[in-house]
């Protein structure tokens, strides 16, 4: 009942996030967490729709920033933060703040926020990188508040090194505030219930951890391999994973996986290829459980050193997430079969877009869209429609998007015969169009997914379709930032779901309603569903 | 099934001028029908409460009419106004159960009603569905127009376009229409156009624009809130009129108003255009019935808590008033769940609800844990203990076992409940599955519903940072005055407020609520001095239309009421305030001198610091247009004889309370006999004819001068 009034605390947190922050991927995207720990920065809760791998990562950071500022020189109105990916969330624009919360004079919590910030400086491409020096300014371990009052010269460096600084200066200030209120939550909480944090905090993640081992515990011992080609960038990359199983533990090791690279930021650093590795088994062993620390003691996971999922300083890392949003795909190709129902196939991906320039009427624009592609097909259940995943965001609306920047978006649907066939069919795709409706060149800066290879399939379902990134009709296969004129136009073409199952045994009634629904065409029946012995019939 | 009972017996009715003048009152819900009339003169208030008659609503409420009106000798013309609220909107979404409807959208945009908001609502299950949209594929169809988010017309619309979709939404049997295009909260001319066309054209279909229905930015909102309308509206339409009809030929002459989510009133002819606003208008006539009963006693901080056979509704009231949303979710399909449901641009009171009520069932899950709710056996079949076929083991049948309820009291004994069906189906459904006796099954009925309704008071009380342990909660409803007792001791309150005829208080909060309409229109952009001529245009022009709106519903221009607001951010921000404007007109107003420090402390005030450095954007206007608070005058007699509380006891039963180590012998009070004045303590029972309430142990109950129990814990 306690630990329920906490996250709703952090609800309210959350809230206040999304109402006061000025980015378009913090206030509509919802790429952020809010977490509340111990004093001794062992995660109690976090608020209900957190971004699952920043809740990982952050007891991590905390602990490195503890270090950095014991405990016992902390003030009232401190808020420590940084950004640096190898102590962080592996790429720059996450800036990860931690607040003490006193109560009778001493440290009782910490409320901590992780956000992704729209603009860190550095150079404007997202994957095209060759160190991390290039991709923003790195800040180590710093007070960004020092007794509630701003680090001036901290904000002035900041401001000084970003494009847009009201954005990340604006956000940072209403993220502080946010952790304000939210600490202020915490002492009148505190006021109400005498209570100690630190045996609460024992509680919870031990049962947690007794709960998670027995889920293991449950799962037939033995080694289960998977290996996936991903899009890498321009050149593929290949990401291989062996998991033991034993006993209560489970053993994850990524040998096998490719080295990091020089040329592109599609680089891992451990904290994220850790924290994005707990997530298959948080959704197939224990999606119920609040998600805290405790839950992923028993799973150990490995990657050599100076590979794409364990990259060393100073690789660059800006795009990491094109690289760790496949790794749940991997895991789950080699745990499918003893994970029951809980499993997925391939999705498309999602496909950050940001658009920036500068107009005489509008002055300096910077947006954000974060679209998905389809999900995979499961054991159960067709593929969803877009929607976020592995991580959760919302999508900005067409109309803010228009507002705020001078783009006019022709088109947003679903896309018909996008969705791997199978049993379980994968989730269809979508296509965006839009154009440049300025006067001046805008900066348009894709990371898309799952464009050279295909969502791959489980238990013989087809893989998906690939997506494609279209300028003025002719297809983008590198991803530098592009300079758009006024009156280009970019099509996005985002991949479905690979499919789950074979497809001989999908059912006729869900072919028809598939064909009634237009999501599968009935030329793509008779190619793709042929070996359904019912299909031709569908087709018809 | 049914009784009428005149709480305020003890009053002499109001002849002394001429002749009397009623409103009436009446809120159809789930399971059960209120009804509530008031004398205008002396605020003597008579109740009936009916089960539902799902399959024709109308014939419960003609019943409760002709009951109270007829039957009490008050002449048909002497009512001059009815207010009515409905869950028939809220359960039609829930159930699935509106009209075949289709979409028009610009082009290129069908699918946004499906993709939503791209959000997953649990990031854990993978198994997780979404609701299935409102609108299938094949019926949502596109025109090529286009207007900017400046507004202006890009691609003009060309009305031939809509011919062939005309003739495919005849020819697939669809029965209402939602118009959404891209910007049109900005420019509605387009929208408006289509609307026009189609209302000529295809006369036997609904039509819903979405520049009408919620002219908002954000297009998945708006066009989820369009559907949503046109969905419900057909019914809609034809449920209203026919309740207007026949309360027409009983010989009712005035108009009958729709009490709205937002706690205004509306005609019926604008409900029936907007029927999306009536989908909290039973839970908020609850919340109005409490702010009314809280000022009446001078108790301004309060936790409303309104149990009836579905549903219980909590809310917070802070210094007299409930908060305010400006979007709502219905029809969550997973548990209640935040963004499982279909989210709607509707203003509507800030409270929580969930299923949990007399008719809640329980069950023992797969796990062999008690489980109870949200499904409930409502009006029909209805609890094992109504005799009417239910075999299902109800809140209802747990509270009759545990010696709460009177089995020959219920509806004022004019439906006896039967204890033994209640108790065969708690022995096999819960307690012979669980191996516990009869009695441990019944009170761990009561006890989790009770804990689920107290974890939800808890986060939304928490959610608005109050601290309830110097309130009271004021129960109500069927069912709230037998469970508020448990669920403000574990909140750790002061204790509860019983209103009189708490059975159907909410139907009275129908009678509080002045006429009001609500109206918005976004206008993004910055406000600058520049713009205040704009600004001020569009505030004449919402004002004009709720002018419109409130002559229609009999207000005289003198009562008119207008206040303005607007939706303000920090230049780039992704979200905004509501700000009151203090002017009524912008005329001299001074952008950085007035408005811009006014939005400063305001945001200060709510978010703890404001970025004073930025210049503000405006994103919409509002106006809400208001008539008078109807005066409803409730007084109690001074010359009113005091009884010994002793003679107020019907009977002494036994009944069950654990800290008191069990079954207890408990006096059950009959509450027509307690008098202003009356002081007595628990465990303790009252009974009146549409509710019951229970008194734990140590506790004081006092009545007070308008005949509410005020219940103080030790």
């Amino acid at each position: 009942m306690l630990w329920q009034r906490l996250i709703t605390v952090m609800d309210e947190v959350d809230q206040i996030i999304v109402r006061t922050t000025f980015s378009t991927i913090l206030s509509e995207g919802r790429d952020f967490a809010c977490i509340l720990t111990d004093a001794n920065a062992r995660s109690l809760c976090q608020s209900s729709w957190s971004t699952a791998t920043f809740t990982k990562v952050y007891p991590r950071t905390a602990k490195v920033l503890l270090d950095r500022f014991p405990i016992e020189t902390l003030r009232d109105g401190d808020v420590l933060a940084t950004n640096d990916p190898w102590i962080g969330t592996g790429h720059l624009p996450d800036y990860i703040l931690l607040r003490p919360v006193f109560w009778r004079d001493e440290v009782v919590a910490f409320l901590g926020t992780v956000s992704h910030m729209s603009d860190v400086g550095g150079h404007p491409a997202e994957i095209e990188s060759h160190d991390v020096f290039s991709e923003g300014l790195c800040m180590p371990p710093f007070k960004l508040y020092e007794a509630g009052q701003e680090n001036e010269l901290a904000f002035s460096i900041m401001g000084a090194n970003c494009r847009v600084p009201n954005l990340l200066l604006g956000d940072l200030r209403a993220m502080a505030g946010a952790a304000k209120i939210g600490a202020e939550r915490i002492t009148a909480f505190l006021d109400d219930y005498d209570f100690d944090f630190a045996s609460l905090a024992d509680e919870i993640l031990d049962r947690s951890e007794e709960l998670m081992r027995a889920r293991i515990e449950a799962l037939p011992d033995g080694r289960y391999e998977y290996g996936l080609d991903i899009d890498g960038y321009i050149e593929q990359a290949h990401l291989h994973v062996t998991v033991d199983v034993r006993g209560s533990d489970v053993y994850i090791d990524y040998s096998g996986s490719s080295p990091q690279r020089q040329d592109a930021a599609i680089n891992s650093a451990y904290n994220s290829t850790y924290a994005t590795s707990m997530y298959p088994f948080k959704c197939a062993l224990a999606p119920e459980t609040p998600n805290n620390e405790g839950l992923f003691r028993p799973i150990h996971v490995s990657a050599p050193e100076g590979s794409i999922l364990n990259a060393t300083f100073p690789a660059p890392v800006k795009a990491r997430a094109k690289t760790t949003n496949n790794i749940n795909q991997v895991l789950f190709g080699a745990l499918w079969p003893i994970f029951g129902e809980n499993v997925q196939a391939s999705g498309g991906g999602i496909w950050p877009l940001v658009l920036m320039g500068h107009e005489p009427d509008r002055g300096t624009y910077l947006v954000d869209m974060l679209p998905h592609g389809g999900r995979g097909g499961m054991p159960t259940l067709d593929g969803m429609v877009p929607v976020s995943y592995p991580e959760n965001s919302t999508i900005t609306p067409c109309e803010i998007l228009e507002t705020d920047a001078p783009v006019l978006f022709h088109r947003k649907e679903l896309w018909p015969d996008s969705g791997g066939p199978g049993r379980h069919r994968g989730g269809v795709g979508q296509v965006i169009v839009f154009e440049h409706v300025g006067t001046r060149p805008m900066v348009f800066n894709l990371t898309p997914d799952r464009i050279t290879t295909q969502p791959q399939g489980l238990d013989g379902g087809a893989p998906g379709r690939s997506g494609r990134a279209l300028l003025n009709g002719d297809e983008l296969r590198e991803f530098p930032p592009i300079h758009l004129q006024p009156g280009d136009v970019v099509e996005l073409q985002l991949g479905g779901g690979g499919g789950f199952g074979p497809v001989e045994e999908r059912s006729f009634e869900a072919i028809r309603r598939d064909v009634e629904l237009g999501l599968v065409t009935p030329e793509a029946v008779e190619r793709e569903y042929a070996r359904s012995t019912e299909a031709a019939e569908a087709a018809a | 099934m049914s009784t009428v009972t005149d709480v305020r017996s003890r009053r002499r009715p109001s002849r002394q001028r001429g002749r009397a003048r009623f409103r009436f009152g009446f809120d159809i819900g789930g399971t059960f029908t209120d009804f509530v009339l008031v004398d205008i003169a002396s605020g003597a208030v008579r109740t009936y409460k009916t089960l539902t008659t799902p399959r024709d609503p109308s014939r419960a409420v003609m019943e409760g009419w002709r009951a109270l009106v007829d039957q009490a000798d008050v002449g048909a013309e002497s009512v001059e106004m009815a207010v009515h609220g409905t869950t028939l909107i809220t359960n039609a979404l829930i159930e699935r159960e509106g009209a075949q409807t289709g979409l028009i959208t610009t082009k290129g945009f069908r699918d946004v009603l499906e993709m939503r908001k791209e959000m997953r609502y649990d990031i854990y299950d993978l198994l997780i569905t979404l609701p299935e949209p409102l609108v299938p594929r094949p019926l949502r169809l596109e025109v090529d127009e286009r207007v900017t988010a400046s507004g202006e017309v890009l691609r003009p619309l060309d009305l031939a376009e809509l011919e062939p979709i005309a003739h495919k939404l005849r020819k697939e049997g669809v029965e209402a229409v939602a118009v959404c295009f891209l910007h049109s909260y900005r420019n509605p001319v387009h929208e408006r156009a289509a609307g026009e066309w189609l209302r000529q054209r295809i006369p036997g279909i609904a039509v819903s624009i979405s520049s009408e229905v919620a002219p908002e930015i954000r297009e998945y909102e708006r066009t989820s809130t369009t559907v949503s309308n046109a969905y419900v509206q057909p019914l809609a339409e034809t449920y209203l009129r026919s309740i207007g009809e026949q309360l027409r030929g009983e010989g009712f002459e005035h108009n009958l108003y729709l009490m709205l989510s937002s706690g205004g009133i509306q005609t019926l002819e604008t409900a029936a255009r907007f029927p999306i606003r009536l989908v909290e208008s039973g839970p908020a006539a609850g919340v109005l019935a409490a702010v009314f009963y809280g000022k009446l006693i001078g108790e301004s901080d309060l936790v409303s808590f309104d149990m009836g056979g579905t549903t219980a509704k909590m809310c917070l009231i802070k210094d007299g008033q409930a908060a305010m949303a400006s979007t709502f979710e219905i029809a969550r399909v997973h548990r209640f769940k935040r963004g499982s449901g279909l989210p709607v641009q509707v203003r509507s009171i800030e409270l929580i609800e969930i299923g949990a009520g007399g008719g809640s069932i329980a069950r023992v899950d797969e796990l062999g844990l008690l489980k109870v709710g949200p499904s409930s056996a409502g009006a029909e079949p209805g609890p094992a203990c109504y005799g009417l076929g239910g075999t299902q083991p109800t809140v209802t049948d747990a509270d009759l076992v545990l010696g709460y309820l009177n089995p020959d009291n219920f509806l004022g004994g004019r439906m006896a409940l039967s204890l033994e069906a209640a108790e065969e189906a708690i022995r096999s459904v819960i307690a012979e599955p669980m191996g516990i006796s009869l009695l441990d099954a019944a009170w761990g009925i009561h006890q989790v519903v009770n804990e689920n309704m107290t974890a939800a008071t808890r986060i939304h009380v928490a959610e608005r940072g109050a601290d309830v342990r110097r309130m009271r909660m004021i129960a109500f409803g069927g069912a709230g005055p037998v469970h508020a007792d448990a669920i403000a001791r574990a909140l750790k309150m002061r204790g509860t407020i019983i209103p009189s005829s708490a059975g159907v208080t909410s139907a009275l909060g129908f009678l509080t609520a002045p006429a009001s309409f609500e109206l918005a229109r976004s206008v993004v952009g910055p406000l600058k001095e520049s713009r205040l001529d704009e600004l001020e245009r569009v505030y004449r022009e919402l004002e004009d239309e709720g002018r419109a709106l409130l002559a229609g519903a009999g207000v005289s221009e003198q009562e008119m009421r207008f206040v303005r607001q607007a939706d303000l951010r920090h230049a780039g921000q992704g979200h905004d305030i509501v700000l009151e404007l203090p002017y009524a007109h912008l005329h001299g107003v001074d952008v950085e001198r007035d408005l811009q420090p006014l939005f400063y402390e305001r945001y200060e005030n709510v978010f703890g610091h404001a970025h004073r450095h930025l210049s503000l954007e405006i994103v919409t206007c509002r106006v809400t247009a208001s008539g008078p608070v109807p005066a409803l005058a409730i007084e109690t007699e001074e010359d009113t004889e005091a009884l010994p509380v002793e003679q107020a006891i019907r009977d002494v039963r036994d009944a069950y309370f654990r800290e008191a180590g069990g079954f207890v012998a408990t006096p059950a009070y009959e509450r027509a006999r307690l008098t202003p004045g009356a002081t007595f303590t628990g465990p303790a029972v009252v009974e009146e004819k549409d509710s019951t309430a229970v008194v734990g142990p140590r506790a004081t109950v006092v009545v007070d001068r308008f005949l509410n129990l005020i219940v103080t814990f030790e």
